[in-house]
């Protein structure tokens, strides 16, 4: 059976959070999601509630930051921010997606 | 630090929850209102959001996992899981506790013995620096070699020594015996023992010529005096002998012998007071006392002993016991002298101890194996009920690490409540335990209370236990197949095959075992019957002993005899007294008499084949004791003293020593001073009798007439035959001591009673053998019977179209009962080959019966046959009832 094309790769939705988070600072869960979304031009649909199991991992390894805070509709949400080492961490997985992107493509072209 | 925070948060673990439902509610509320925003319906709105969320209850699962310490957090829910599980089957719960605390309190009992015993350290200031000199394997020093050692030696930082005593409390009627210790100056400031009231024993306390001293342990001191510290000062008779109380040590200290306790502590050199002219002091071939010592700084034990060897050779030179024998003068002078450890302190008993210790621990460990085979079985039964429900469980997504860590949860909880009831049932099983292994004369006092060793033992067992048991459920759980098990709608069709040959297997390996301990069982109860009914050479019925301490009649060594022989005429004229006689050795009592025969024509093969067992006894013994004259003629009145000195020999010693069964006439010498004594004539030969212990193989006894024998001691036996029971005579014979001086005391035991508590160890290994060999029957039987009732509920269709068929009822009966007796005969083989390696651990307590003895092994098989024939009937009468149409229409 042929995947769906808006499974996120294991492994990169770390990196797309962090690589959000570090562009647009402090954001809510709900926002990571859309912003995904958006931003991937709607090719990447995350799974919306295992956004949570993997924000919360995160931040207890030290790469985000949280706190609740109030919305501009006034609900209460808890918001993220990336930390330097997140920063760090964002560093080395986009090196790492570099090389893998670039692998598979060497991969396809020339197997 | 983020551990920390989840760990936390685990304590706080329902906040946390609603901190995620709160952050995923949002969420949803935001993917709603947008959804509502391009035109959906509210509702719709909010069912779509939820179905973009996904599995909303797994996902908040894992995002708590990501918080807490999650496998502590799973544990909790285990356990509350687990408790909710017990709380619903009590029966089960009951039984698998029970049969746990009775496996694991057993194990704890016996091990915290072997503790106490073996194990410990002495409650003393730095134990393990303390090291003991030995001399040759005996270990003991005589007091003028003592004080050789204590005035060269320079390698101690303190050293003393120490030796056992006892003394009599009372003062006329019946004695008081007391265990004490002589210790000299430097015992108490090298052990750092310090005193609660008063002052210990100090070097100035110990010097030739001492007035008497005594400090009190603590339990004595509120035993007898109920803790009065006004007692500094005043004086305890010791023997008869003022002792001034100095002093009372602090709590806990028993003295360096592990097994007895030390009440009271007295100077070396007071002996002296208490034995007069008779002192040991400086007697160079009296060994009664051990040296300890608290080395100067770091030195090895080579370094010591080195030093040791430096000052040996003068100790011993000073001290060569002149009177002796020239070979024994030369054995004297090559004695090898050693240091050993001596943290755990001395004991006599250790090694006796210790082997019975292990062999009771052998025991437990089995019937701990047997109660985690049951337990495994209840689990095992209960797990298939629970089929169902771990399919579900495992169908929704679970995963089947996280289904065996809560099997698992509830096997180590389940061990663990057995192990909290297990050390309350241990403290008490353990201290009946010592009291069985006490005897009227001797109270065994051990430190039992629960140190870390136990502790850590009685963890690790419970630890062992639980995966044990547990591990079967879980093993059963990784093969379940939730497609199968969820069709099969929970009648436990599925992987039956597997229940039954697993529950099975436990069954055989439970009878295996229980065939081991009722072997065992057998055995030792055995030989400890035969032990309590072989003739021992007299009768033991109606005898009482009376132990006197003739010290305050005052009485010259040489007039003693004659003493003790009219005493024993008066004692004739009691009412129910029907023969009197006295004697210095009792039979299999506390102590014994032997010397060296020197017989024209024997030639002794060793030193040891030319000792024979000694005894002084006035007239009226053998009839007494109803052992037989065989030739010749007891003692009478013209064996004065003066006369020529007679003996009256055993049949073996008249066989061994003279080659000749009536040596009427003949003469031996034993030694004296330096050479050889007065030739002995002998005028009688007796029936061989036991004389220290009734396993012994047949020894040469010698009797001397008491009323020659001019040398005699002040304590001296009576012993007197009755027609009631021995102990209605005792107010007769006090009442008959006290007009012969109301300040001599006495101790009574019935001659019976003191035969069969010189068997209190066999006795005690033989019981608890018994004891824990009826529990392993039971267990098993209990695990055959849930098998067997479950394999027939099983099976009821398959029985039931048996019976519909035709086959006959009986037919059906035989069927269940061959299951059972068939894998009975596999335990039992199994179990036979088990027992030839394990017996050998028990051959030491065996009197008259091999480790393998056929007829107990085929016995103890044929029991567990027909016991668990027994147990097989009523679910085999279930099967052969079947109603065919009633168990056909339930599938």
């Amino acid at each position: 059976m042929p995947k769906k094309k808006n499974d996120i790769l294991q492994g990169t939705l770390a990196l797309l959070v962090l690589k959000t988070l570090g562009a647009n600072g402090r954001m809510h869960g709900y926002a990571i999601t859309s912003h995904i979304q958006q931003a991937s031009g709607d090719l990447l649909r995350v799974e919306e509630g295992s956004l949570y199991p993997a924000l919360h991992r995160m931040e207890q390894d030290g790469w985000l930051r949280a706190e609740w805070g109030t919305t501009e509709k006034n609900r209460e949400a808890r918001f993220y921010a990336i930390t330097a080492v997140g920063r760090k961490q964002l560093a080395l997985e986009e090196e790492s997606w570099a090389r893998l992107r670039d692998g598979v493509t060497r991969v396809l072209r020339y197997a | 630090m983020s551990w920390l925070a989840r760990i936390r948060n685990v304590f706080r673990s329902n906040a946390v929850s609603r901190d995620i439902d709160r952050e995923m509610e949002f969420h949803l509320a935001e993917r709603a209102d947008q959804l509502a925003a391009s035109g959906m319906r509210p509702e719709d709105a909010r069912r779509e959001a939820r179905r973009r969320f996904g599995n909303y209850g797994l996902l908040k699962e894992r995002t708590r996992e990501r918080d807490l310490a999650g496998w502590l957090d799973g544990c909790a829910g285990d356990v509350r899981y687990a408790l909710r599980g017990f709380r619903s089957a009590p029966g089960f719960t009951l039984v698998a506790i029970a049969s746990l605390a009775l496996g694991i309190g057993a194990n704890t009992a016996i091990f915290s013995l072997i503790n106490a015993v073996v194990l410990k350290s002495l409650p003393v200031k730095h134990p393990e620096e303390l090291v003991s000199v030995t001399r040759d394997s005996v270990n003991l020093f005589t007091n003028p070699l003592w004080e050789q050692i204590r005035d060269r030696q320079d390698m101690f930082d303190g050293v003393f020594a120490f030796g056992e005593a006892d003394f009599n409390l009372a003062d006329g009627g019946e004695m008081r015996p007391t265990d004490a210790s002589w210790v000299s100056g430097d015992f108490f400031r090298t052990l750092g023992i310090r005193t609660v009231v008063g002052r210990p024993i100090l070097r100035d306390d110990d010097r030739r010529g001492c007035g008497g001293v005594v400090v009190l342990s603590h339990a004595f001191w509120q035993n007898a005096f109920a803790g009065d510290e006004k007692i500094i000062g005043r004086t305890l008779a010791l023997d008869g002998h003022p002792f001034q109380i100095i002093g009372v040590a602090e709590p806990g200290f028993s003295g360096l012998e592990v097994g007895t306790y030390s009440s009271l502590y007295v100077p070396i050199c007071a002996e002296a007071i208490i034995r007069g002219a008779n002192s040991q002091l400086d007697h160079r071939g009296s060994w009664f006392l051990r040296v300890v010592g608290r080395p100067k700084g770091e030195q090895s034990m080579a370094e010591l002993r080195g030093r040791l060897a430096g000052i040996v050779p003068a100790a011993v030179a000073a001290t060569i016991p002149e009177h002796w024998p020239p070979e024994g003068r030369a054995n004297y002078a090559r004695a090898k002298f050693g240091i050993e450890p001596a943290e755990r302190g001395f004991s006599d008993l250790r090694h006796m101890y210790s082997k019975a210790l292990y062999a009771l621990m052998a025991i437990v460990a089995i019937v701990l194996l047997i109660s985690c085979a049951n337990v495994a079985n209840l689990l095992l039964a209960r797990a298939t009920a629970r089929q169902r429900e771990i399919a579900v469980r495992l169908a929704i997504g679970a995963d089947r690490r996280r289904v065996a860590r809560q099997l698992v949860t509830e096997s180590l909880l389940l061990s663990g409540a057995g192990a909290v009831v297990g050390v309350v049932f241990a403290a008490w099983g353990s201290r009946l335990l010592v009291s069985m292994l006490g005897r009227s004369d001797r109270i065994v006092s051990l430190d039992l209370s629960i140190d870390p060793r136990v502790l850590a033992f009685t963890i690790a067992v419970s630890m062992a236990t639980g995966l044990l048991f547990g591990l079967a459920p879980v093993w059963r759980a990784g093969r379940v197949d939730p497609q199968a098990a969820m069709k099969a709608q929970g009648r436990g069709v599925v992987e039956g095959h597997t229940r039954v040959s697993l529950g099975k297997t436990l069954v055989v390996g439970q009878i295996a075992l229980s065939l081991v301990l009722i072997a065992a069982a057998g055995l030792l109860l055995g030989s400890w019957r035969r032990l309590l009914t072989l003739n021992p050479g007299f009768r033991r019925d109606h005898v009482l002993l009376v132990n006197v301490d003739m010290r305050p009649a005052r009485l010259p060594a040489a007039q003693r005899g004659i003493a003790y022989n009219e005493i024993v005429d008066r004692l004739r004229t009691i009412p129910g007294v029907r023969a009197a006689s006295s004697a210095q050795v009792t039979p299999v009592g506390r102590s014994s008499w032997n010397d060296v025969m020197h017989v024209e024509g024997f030639t002794a093969r060793s030193e040891d084949d030319a000792v024979a067992w000694m005894n002084a006894v006035s007239s009226g013994y053998f009839s007494t004791l109803g052992i037989p004259v065989l030739t010749g003629r007891d003692f009478g009145l013209q064996d004065r003293p003066g006369a020529p000195r007679v003996a009256i020999v055993s049949q073996t010693t008249a066989q061994k020593f003279f080659h000749d069964s009536t040596p009427i006439g003949k003469t031996f010498r034993l030694e004296e001073g330096r050479g050889l004594g007065q030739p002995i004539e002998i005028i009688g030969v007796v029936g061989d009798t036991k004389y220290q212990s009734l396993r012994e193989q047949t020894a040469p006894v010698v009797y001397f007439a008491s009323r020659q024998d001019t040398t005699l001691g002040p304590g001296t036996y009576f012993v007197l035959r009755t027609d009631a029971p021995p102990t209605a005579i005792i107010p007769s014979v006090k009442k008959a001591f006290a007009e012969i001086n109301p300040r001599i005391s006495l101790w009574f035991i019935p001659l019976e009673r003191q035969l069969a508590e010189s068997l209190t160890m066999m006795r005690t290994v033989a019981t608890l053998a018994g004891f824990f060999g009826g529990l392993a029957l039971l267990l098993a039987v209990i695990g055959l019977y849930g098998i067997m009732s479950y394999n027939v509920a099983r099976r009821r269709g398959e029985i039931g179209i048996r019976i519909a068929l035709g086959a006959a009822r009986p037919r059906v009966i035989r069927m269940v009962l061959g299951e059972v007796g068939r894998m009975v005969i596999a335990g039992v083989l199994l179990g036979v080959l088990l027992a030839f390696l394990a017996m050998r651990l028990i051959s030491s307590f065996l009197y008259g019966l091999t480790p393998t003895d056929p007829r107990t092994i085929a016995a103890s098989g044929g029991v567990l046959l027909v016991v668990a024939l027994l147990a097989a009937a009523k679910p085999a009468w279930r099967a052969a009832a079947l109603d065919p149409v009633a168990a056909l229409r339930e599938d």
